[in-house]
């Protein structure tokens, strides 16, 4: 059962509660929200959570209608490109815009020094290739893109940095003033002693892991319209966070809130890159403004393969030691990570803290600057590195044991969250080890390559930790119009991940009203209540309770609307598919009875995020098997198979979670595989920006996948019982398709993608 | 020049250097057909050019006089009652879009797949659809979706040819 929030604090009081996002732990004042419904536990009745009801907008995604921010068009528009460096450090000694203004089209231009200096654009500066240095705004983007092209440029170029070698070197070149290492030392995270560990170990491995820059390659680009109404500024964006959009806009344009509206109501994928504005947004808003009319801006898609983020490299040396029988003694990694010109500390380091008991784990790591387009979040920061180099050590050290490096996982699962020693909301990882070899036909003998052939075929696994659990602030309304349609009105953002299914869903449980009458609106900070970004795994669990909340509020209020109407009290009353009755009686109105009568006396329902429960580890887990064959002549590698079996507490629809995992491995499939960024060491540039050039997976490239939800509801976590799940199955994928291609080739693999030619590099090693 | 479009014929004149996908999305206002790497490689603007999928980002506008285009908003025409089409509500039933920017190209690519070869194996989809990327992952689900409608699960009988009853509608 629900173990009570240790504070004492009234509703409508101030507590303080922690939220963890994507690995940061944050702590917030929020207050109490006026109630706080029952838990939905397993044994809650529930019809429409839990439900496989089909995707409630996608008949506007299958017929065209769904309107994305690329597709935003309003009167009199004009169109925006910005021009970037072409060089990755050095300064603009003239830039001549002259002849971009008098150009076909062309409304207005801006180079170093016109835009505000919130906006941070257009730097004389240069410190990364595809840096933008100025703007053309024109009556469309050819004519644009025309004039983009006529800006003369000259540049006095300096020494770079684009490698974490380089920028470690000794009297480097500075990729920013204050120095190449962020906060110029690693950042270290302990627990217990490593030597000690090490000296009670009866075996150590000792592994380097190296793992590629991803780009997230959304297929709609970032992008911004904007327009201004007197002093009041409309943007339309494609983020993940419109709140966050809002501040962004607000700050850099010394413009207040209330006069920032961002609205999102399709986007094409975010993935993490899309948290808030950049420089597409102010370029729009800027000209929009210096114009008088519409602008929009959108990347190309050189522009969105260069400069909107990544997920950083990393090279992670790690040292594990353990007992004979498995048991671990301690976990050691020191990583190199080089972040971009800017970036987090968002690295492979909290896995290795979080996935097993052992008393002795270290990491240290070095996060360097480089003169490189900057990183972003990109679904699963750090823990997806990390569990390359983790689940590679792990499995290299069942390898060495001769353990099954399943039997391993379950000998160091751990009961309690290891780094503060945390009971667990929930944590049914265990079952997935289960259920997930059940699945996948796993055996601890069977799993050599017999093969004398060519082609080998190798199996291996990998787990996963994500914290999951969400938090406040996030507020939503459910309000019933005069014929008992509702609304749900929530500030959130649906990525393509189904938000505005699983809301409404919710709603439509709590307040007993059929799902069809339940629309859920989203995507607006003028008309809708704050919720937080899209990230994190986070919506489903923040915006998920307060949107529960507020239908139990607004069928309160029915309920006492209808007592009287039908000569009962209002705690006799019962709802189900929009129908209220009186209990053990045939006397019963509609939803639509009631509402007519009231006519436009409004019920609308009020509800909050309430703090999470203290000193709880709120996570997701999960473990994949992968089959793999391997062409030994060629290099070429397959994937045959993947099962996952993960636990995020309640499953609010079975099918849009499962394509959350598909997708998930997918984009973990392609990690492992494919896609890599390539850096040209001598110009420092992007090489392959190109979706021809930067492969990510195709039909053709999908295995067979069988993903699907072990344990049940999480009534700990929070009052729906439902934790995070984006981001956790893109984690184990590719350790666990290395596993399976070590297993076919009997050689180890340290570095991904596996390429033919890495592939061919490690049966070398075996020669 | 004349061009015919989800079966409308527009009478145009557009420059010689616009494309057929400018042509549908700023001229005729038709932006189901997405704009994603403009230069042939991720098939987010296919569009059928007399029943043959094309680029429409590679595909100049002034070459296409007299031809019959279908994009995604003509795939639920159905006489003069709108309807979805069997792909469109198998794309639904499947759960085959996730974010969406690449659906419309997916199933003009999947139409023109299936008038090409009502029946295909998993290995004919699968190689019939790689030139289409999606990357939100929903290769399975869309797998799934042509195969059932292969397999005529999704045949409209006569007297369903009207708007999906009860279908949920968000927005």
């Amino acid at each position: 059962m629900a173990r009570k929030s240790k504070t004492s604090a009234k509703p409508g009081g101030f507590v303080s509660t922690t939220v963890e996002i994507e690995g940061r732990t944050e702590t917030r004042i929020v207050e109490m929200p006026a109630f706080e419904p029952a838990a939905w536990d397993d044994k809650a009745e529930l019809g429409i959570v839990g439900a496989r009801v089909p995707r409630m907008d996608a008949p506007e995604r299958v017929t065209g209608r769904a309107r994305y921010t690329a597709d935003i068009t309003r009167p009199g528009m004009l169109h925006a490109v910005i021009l970037r460096s072409t060089i990755p450090r050095g300064t603009i000694r003239t830039i001549d815009l002259t002849r971009a203004a008098k150009m076909p089209g062309v409304f207005d231009v801006m180079g170093p020094g016109d835009t505000p200096a919130g906006t941070r654009l257009f730097a004389r500066e240069i410190s990364y290739a595809g840096q933008p240095i100025a703007a053309v705004c024109a009556e469309n983007e050819r004519a644009a893109q025309n004039a983009a092209d006529a800006i003369a440029v000259e540049y006095d170029t300096l020494p770079f940095v684009v490698t974490f070698e380089q920028a470690a070197a000794k009297d480097a070149p500075k990729a920013r003033a204050k120095g190449n290492m962020m906060e110029n030392a690693p950042l270290v995270m302990n627990r217990g002693d490593i030597e000690s560990g090490l000296k009670a170990a009866d075996i150590i491995v000792r592994r380097e892991y190296r793992t590629p820059v991803q780009l997230h390659t959304a297929l709609e680009p970032h992008g911004a319209a904007a327009e201004w109404d007197g002093d009041r500024v409309t943007v339309w964006e494609s983020t993940q966070g419109i709140f966050r959009t809002r501040e962004n806009v607000a700050k850099a344009l010394g413009v207040p809130l209330s006069k920032v509206r961002v609205i999102k109501d399709y986007m094409g994928g975010g993935f993490g890159a899309k948290n808030g504005a950049g420089p597409h947004t102010y370029v729009a808003a800027v000209f929009a403004k210096r114009v008088g009319r519409a602008v929009r801006c959108l990347n190309d898609r050189e522009a969105e393969q260069t400069d909107s983020g990544n997920r950083p490299s990393s090279v992670q040396r790690v040292t594990i030691g353990a007992k004979k029988d498995g048991t671990l003694t301690a976990i050691f990694a020191s990583i190199d990570v080089p972040l971009g010109i800017s970036g987090w500390e968002g690295g492979p380091g909290q896995i290795y803290h979080e996935m097993y008991a052992c008393p002795n784990v270290r990491t240290e790591e070095t996060f360097a600057y480089v003169n490189v387009s900057g990183m972003a979040a990109f679904r699963g920061p750090g823990y997806v590195e990390g569990a390359f180099g983790l689940e590679g050590a792990m499995n290299a050290l069942a390898t060495e044991l001769k353990l099954d490096p399943l039997a391993l996982r379950k000998k160091n699962f751990t009961k309690r969250e290891p780094r503060q020693g945390r009971p667990y909301s929930g944590n049914n990882l265990l079952a997935c080890y289960k259920e997930g070899a059940e699945a996948f036909g796993w055996s601890s003998e069977d799993r050599s390559p017999k093969s004398e052939n060519r082609i080998r075929i190798g199996r291996g696994l990998a787990a996963q930790v994500w914290p999951t659990g969400g938090g406040p602030p996030a507020y939503a309304l459910v309000r019933m119009n005069s014929d008992a349609t509702i609304d749900v009105l929530a500030g959130t953002q649906d990525l393509g991940t189904g938000a505005r299914t699983v809301l409404s869903q919710l709603a439509a449980e709590s307040l007993g009203a059929k799902l069809s009458d339940v629309r859920a609106i989203i995507g607006d900070t003028e008309s809708l209540p704050y919720t937080g970004n899209s990230w994190g795994s986070m919506t489903t669990a923040s915006v998920g309770p307060a949107v529960r909340m507020a239908a139990e509020d607004a069928r309160s209020q029915l309920f006492e609307a209808a007592a009287a109407m039908l000569d009962a009290k209002p705690g006799d009353l019962e709802s189900r598919d929009s129908r209220i009755v009186v209990r053990d009686t045939d006397r019963s109105m509609t939803f639509a009875d009631v509402t007519k009568k009231l006519g436009n006396v409004m019920i609308i329902g009020k509800g909050s995020r309430g703090p999470n429960p203290a000193d709880t580890a709120i996570m997701t887990f999960g473990v994949q098997f992968a089959e793999v064959e391997v062409d030994i002549e060629t290099g070429v590698v397959r994937v045959l198979r993947i099962v996952a079996a993960h636990d995020a507490g309640r499953i609010i629809n079975p099918t849009l979670a499962e394509s959350q995992l598909e997708g998930g491995i997918i984009q973990g499939l392609g990690y492992a595989m494919f896609e890599e960024r390539v850096l040209d060491h001598s110009l420092g540039i992007v090489m392959n920006s190109t979706m021809h050039d930067y492969k990510i997976p195709t039909m053709a490239d999908i295995p067979r996948i069988d993903a699907f939800f072990v344990g049940g509801a999480d009534p700990v976590a929070n009052h729906t019982g439902a934790r995070g799940i984006a981001e956790p199955p893109v984690i184990p994928t590719a350790p666990a398709i290395a596993a399976a291609v070590a297993n076919a080739i009997g050689v180890e693999i340290s570095e991904i993608p596996l390429t033919p030619w890495r592939v061919l590099a490690a049966l070398e090693k075996k020669r | 020049m004349r061009l015919t479009v989800n079966g409308r014929v527009h009478e145009l004149d557009p420059a010689p250097a616009v494309t057929l996908l400018e042509l549908l999305r700023d001229r005729l206002s038709l932006t189901g057909t997405k704009l994603v790497c403009d230069r042939g490689e991720c098939g987010a603007c296919t569009v059928q050019l007399d029943g043959e999928i094309v680029y429409s980002c590679l595909t100049l506008a002034a070459a296409c006089e007299g031809a019959d285009v279908l994009t995604v908003e003509g795939l639920a025409t159905d006489g003069k009652e709108p309807s979805l089409a069997p792909l469109q509500r198998a794309f639904i039933a499947k759960d085959a879009a996730q974010c969406g920017f690449c659906t419309p190209g997916q199933l003009i690519a999947a139409n023109a797949l299936l008038a090409r070869n009502a029946n295909p194996t998993d290995d004919e989809i699968r190689a019939g659809m790689s030139g289409n990327l999606c990357r939100c992952g929903t290769y399975p689900k869309i797998l799934e979706a042509i195969r059932a409608v292969a397999a005529g699960e999704f045949e409209l009988k006569p007297e369903a040819r009207k708007p999906e009853a009860g279908a949920a509608r968000g927005s």
